[in-house]
C-alpha cells in the first residue's frame, strides 16, 4: 500500500510554471497578443488546463481557424497531449531546466501524424481510463478496475480533473493495494522513454528470484546490461539507484497508475 | 483502395509460414531482418469477421497502423470507428507499440486483439 502520504501529497501538488506563445504566423492583429502565464498541475494533461489560454488567444487569430483544434509545440516539437504535463517538461527540458516553460500554440497545421486528435475532455477522460485499465491488468490481472462500479471510476478521474486529492485517492488506494498473500504487484506499470524517442514496457516483476524486492539499480542492470551510466528521472527527480520498484510504483506514479520515466 | 493486396511488411502468417521461411533462408540481402511477431485478430459485437486472423507485422509497428490494416481489410468507410483491445480489458492508444504490447501482453508468441466498430470495453 502506498503509506508515505507526503510524498503523494508532494508528488500531487507539483506544479509547473507555463508561458504560452501564439505562433507568430497565426497573428491576425496589428497588436501582439501578451504571452500568457499560469501555472498547472505536473500530473495533469494539457486539454485539461488550456481553456483560458485559448480564449484569450482566439482574439488574435483568423477567424476561420477558430474552430480548429488548437495543438503545443516546444522548440519545434509538437507536445502530445495524451502524456502528463510533468512528463512531457521532464522529457523535452529534464537535462536544462528552463522555467517558465515556453510553449508555442498553434491553430493551424495540425501535425496528424504525430499527435493524436482531441476534439473534446471525453477523449482525454476515455484515454485516461484506458491507461488506468492496462496498468491494473499489469498489477492485479485486471481485477480491481472490473469489480469497480462506474461511479468509482468517475470519481479517479473528476478528482483528477479537479485537482482533488482526497476524492482521487479514496479510489486509487485500492488500486495500489496487493493482492493475496504477495507482498507486491503481479507486475510493475512502467513505461521508460529515451531521448531518441523510443518507449520501453516490459514486464517488470517487483522481485528478484529470491523473493527480495527488486531495485531500480537492479532492473537497470537487466534492461540496460550494455550501459554504464543510467539514471532514470521523473517529477523532475533523479530516482535513487536503491528504490524499490514496488515503492515506486506505490507512490511515484502518475495518475493513470503508470511510472512514466525518462532515461537520462 | 479495395483491392486485396496487403502492405509489403505484412504477411499472412498461418497457411504459408513457408513462405517466410523461403525469404529468411535465400533473401539475407532482400531486407534488413526486421524483428516480427503474431497478432491474432478476433472480431467481436457486431464487426465483420477477418478471413484470415493471423498476421506476422513488424513489431516496431505503431497499433494505429494495425487499425488502419484492420479498416482497409475490411473495407471501412473513412468516417466508421474502429476500436481495438488488448485482453478483452483496455483500448491502447494508437501510438503504443505493437512490441511493447506484445512483451507486456502476448500468450503462446501472439499477442491477441479483439476489434469492432462501437466501444465494447469502455
Amino acid at each position: 500500500m502506498a503509506n508515505d502520504r507526503e510524498v503523494l501529497r508532494e508528488i500531487w501538488d507539483g506544479k509547473l510554471p507555463i508561458c504560452f506563445q501564439l505562433a507568430q504566423e497565426e497573428i491576425m492583429e496589428i497588436q501582439q497578443p501578451d504571452p500568457f502565464y499560469v501555472m498547472v498541475p505536473r500530473l495533469s494533461y494539457f486539454p485539461l488546463v488550456t481553456d483560458k489560454m485559448k480564449r484569450h488567444f482566439l482574439r488574435y487569430i483568423s477567424q476561420e481557424n477558430a474552430d480548429n483544434e488548437m495543438w503545443l509545440d516546444y522548440n519545434g516539437q509538437p507536445l502530445k497531449w495524451h502524456y502528463p504535463i510533468g512528463f512531457l517538461y521532464d522529457l523535452f527540458c529534464g537535462n536544462d531546466p528552463q522555467l517558465p516553460w515556453t510553449l508555442t500554440v498553434h491553430f493551424t497545421k495540425f501535425p496528424e501524424t504525430i499527435l493524436l486528435r482531441c476534439p473534446n475532455k471525453d477523449v482525454v477522460e476515455a484515454h485516461y481510463m484506458s491507461t488506468v485499465k492496462e496498468a491494473d491488468v499489469l498489477k492485479h490481472r485486471g481485477q480491481v478496475m472490473s469489480t469497480m462500479q462506474k461511479k468509482d471510476h468517475n470519481q479517479l478521474w473528476l478528482g483528477l480533473q479537479n485537482d482533488k486529492f482526497d476524492q482521487f485517492w479514496a479510489i486509487n488506494r485500492r488500486l495500489m493495494e496487493s493482492h493475496g498473500d504477495n507482498e507486491g504487484f503481479k507486475h510493475i506499470p512502467m513505461r521508460i522513454y529515451s531521448d531518441d524517442g523510443i518507449t520501453c514496457q516490459r514486464l517488470i516483476c517487483p522481485k528478484n528470484n529470491d523473493g527480495s524486492r527488486k531495485t531500480v539499480h537492479q532492473l537497470l542492470s537487466e534492461l540496460y546490461p550494455d550501459k554504464a551510466e543510467v539514471n532514470l528521472r521523473t517529477h523532475g527527480v533523479l530516482i535513487p539507484l536503491d528504490t524499490p520498484l514496488q515503492w515506486l510504483s506505490e507512490h511515484m506514479s502518475y495518475p493513470d497508475n503508470f511510472l512514466h520515466i525518462c532515461l537520462c | 483502395m479495395g483491392d486485396e493486396k496487403v502492405p509489403d511488411d505484412i504477411s499472412q502468417a498461418d497457411s504459408d509460414n513457408t513462405k517466410e521461411v523461403d525469404q529468411k533462408e535465400n533473401g539475407d540481402s532482400v531486407k534488413s531482418d526486421k524483428v516480427k511477431v503474431d497478432i491474432l485478430l478476433k472480431a467481436t459485437g457486431n464487426a465483420p469477421i477477418m478471413k484470415k486472423k493471423k498476421w506476422a507485422v513488424d513489431a516496431e509497428k505503431p497499433i494505429g497502423w494495425i487499425m488502419e490494416f484492420v479498416k482497409k481489410y475490411l473495407k471501412l468507410e473513412p468516417e466508421e470507428k474502429l476500436f481495438l483491445y488488448v485482453n478483452q480489458t483496455f483500448a491502447p492508444s494508437p501510438d503504443q507499440i505493437i512490441k511493447n504490447l506484445y512483451e507486456c501482453f502476448g500468450t503462446d508468441g501472439k499477442l491477441v486483439l479483439h476489434y469492432c466498430k462501437t466501444q465494447a470495453w469502455g
